[in-house]
């Protein structure tokens, strides 16, 4: 049977303005238990964003003598472009010039340093990603003995902890999300049943006098797809503006300890989609079951 | 247009309600069902709107079998019967007007026609000038005639009345009784079901007397006891 789409609504708006507490009961509910489950995926996001980044990230650093000469250099190139891209997936060059300008920033605050040093002293390097973070420490040996290299830098042990434990936290994060999201909808979902309940008797005269069970059952499905709507939009806006400092419980840059995770505003807005895709279907989907009960008479 | 032929119902716990109840009630009549509490007289009308199912036996309403309804076409059945009950069982969050209309909307009806009818069907029971009040606002018989304007908007065959005096005083009593003769007047057969001893010997209607869920009497003008021929 077509309902009427005037009805609905006036339904609709009439049963929330009615009942005012239940309404907010379920729209807090509803913002709570989303707010939680965004939480735990903004974090879950941020291990990721991490663990993906310094897996293929990775750094090796291959610092040259003040003195080196240019012979000493093109060899040096020439081997790192030899294992291009097999071994290694890009290389840059960095001079004196650059090196200077790189440590000028670094020690900005500390002008005694800044007086000793000129460009003439600062050691040339060469950044490059290796292809595999694993291949790390076979590049340090070749290039350690090499004419020319002061000294080959690398995060090595440490990266490695960093992705266990990151490993670890990916797997934590998806367990509690997923135990998040069943009490987030058993919360949700007997926050209707009691505000349903409170209207059993209702029900009952709408049956009495011949109402079909959709009849009856749109206006309450409508009801709980706002309540979800606008529980799940507080709990968006909540998640998309914390997401940083949610993103920094998880952990810091294991390369810049100063530096806490984060999480991109891209990233978090799609989290905030789910979060409100799913407010609306839990709604909608929770108040039909919930009522239904009541339309067996 | 209320047939029940060899009806037996009993609840868990093995109370029996009706047993072998053969009962035909014809299009206009008005029909009182009585005797005392526990007799079957709630089970008889609750038979009718199928919020109970007989155990055996067969009910014919408005020339359907009730028994095999499928459970989509219950509600198209009691858009045809008009209840009232001894509690009023009006939305206490709605108003007088939004209650009656209720029952229009629930059958699909253009608001226009709705707009027209309740108002109409309000002065029918002299509540014209209370649409806008909330139930909790009116007096025990306002209320009930609230509820006999929602049971007769949509004018049903059959109208089902469960104690609807029993908790008014007898002067709101009359009134109500003679809201309910108009109705039955109009064509639409009245079931009443009461303990009200005066308004069943003051009216002479048929009587049909329940015991035990056995049907004792059934009795052209008859009167509330076994009294009179």
């Amino acid at each position: 049977m077509a309902l009427p789409s005037s009805y609905v609504l006036r339904e609709t708006g009439g049963n929330l303005a009615r009942n005012v507490v239940m309404t907010v009961a379920a729209v807090v509910t509803m913002a709570v238990s989303l707010t939680a489950l965004g939480s735990v995926l903004i974090m879950r996001q941020a291990v990721n964003k991490a663990t993906v980044q310094y897996q293929g990230g990775v750094e090796l650093v291959i610092f040259l003598n003040a003195n080196v000469s240019s012979q000493e250099i093109t060899g040096i190139r020439q081997q790192l472009v030899s294992m291009t891209p097999a071994q290694i997936k890009k290389c840059s060059y960095v001079d004196k010039a650059q090196a200077y300008v790189e440590f000028r920033q670094m020690f900005s605050g500390q002008p005694d340093m800044l007086k000793v040093m000129t460009p003439a002293n600062m050691p040339p390097s060469f950044r490059c990603v290796p292809a595999k973070a694993q291949s790390l420490s076979q590049l340090d040996a070749e290039f350690s003995k090499q004419p020319g290299v002061y000294s080959v830098e690398y995060p090595g042990q440490e990266i490695k902890q960093w992705l266990a434990h990151f490993a670890t936290l990916r797997n934590v994060t998806l367990v509690v999300a997923a135990g998040v999201m069943i009490g987030a909808i058993a919360l949700v979902v007997n926050t209707i049943q009691l505000a349903i309940f409170a209207r059993r008797r209702e029900v009952a005269v709408m049956k009495l006098v011949g109402a079909t069970n959709w009849f009856i059952r749109v206006p309450f499905m409508f009801e709980g797809l706002v309540e979800g709507l606008v529980g799940a939009v507080i709990a968006f806006v909540i998640t998309f503006t914390a997401r940083n400092t949610l993103a920094s419980f998880t952990g810091t840059n294991p390369l810049i300890p100063s530096q806490p995770l984060i999480v991109s505003s891209h990233e978090a807005f799609l989290t905030g989609i789910l979060i409100v895709v799913v407010g609306a279907a839990v709604g909608a989907v929770g108040s039909g079951f919930a009522v239904r009960r009541h339309l067996s008479v | 247009m209320i047939r029940f032929e060899h009806v037996h119902k009993a609840y868990k716990g093995s109370v029996t309600a009706l047993k072998d109840v053969t009962v035909d009630i014809k299009r206009g009549e008005f029909v009182f069902v009585v005797g005392p509490s526990g007799s079957g007289k709630t089970t008889f009308l609750s038979l009718v709107t199928k919020e109970e199912r007989a155990d055996s036996g067969e009910i014919w309403v408005a020339g359907k079998e009730v028994g095999s309804l499928p459970p989509w076409k219950v509600p198209y059945l009691r858009r045809n019967i008009g209840c009232i009950f001894q509690d009023f069982r009006l939305l206490p969050e709605r108003s007088v007007y939004d209650n009656v209309a209720f029952a229009l909307e629930v059958t699909g009806r253009p608001r226009h026609f709705v707009r027209s009818q309740v108002p109409q069907i309000l002065e029918l029971v002299g509540l014209g000038s209370k649409m806008g009040r909330k139930p909790g606002e009116l007096s025990g018989g306002e209320q009930q005639r609230v509820a006999v304007a929602r049971a007769f908007v949509n004018r049903p065959l059959i109208l089902l009345a469960d104690e609807p005096t029993g908790n008014l005083d007898p002067a709101t009593t009359a009134g109500i009784m003679r809201l309910l003769e108009r109705i039955n007047q109009y064509g639409t057969t009245v079931v009443m079901a009461t303990h009200h001893q005066e308004i069943v010997d003051a009216m002479r209607k048929r009587v049909i007397e329940l015991d035990h869920g056995i049907v004792v009497r059934d009795q052209a003008r008859g009167v509330y006891g076994m009294v009179d021929a």
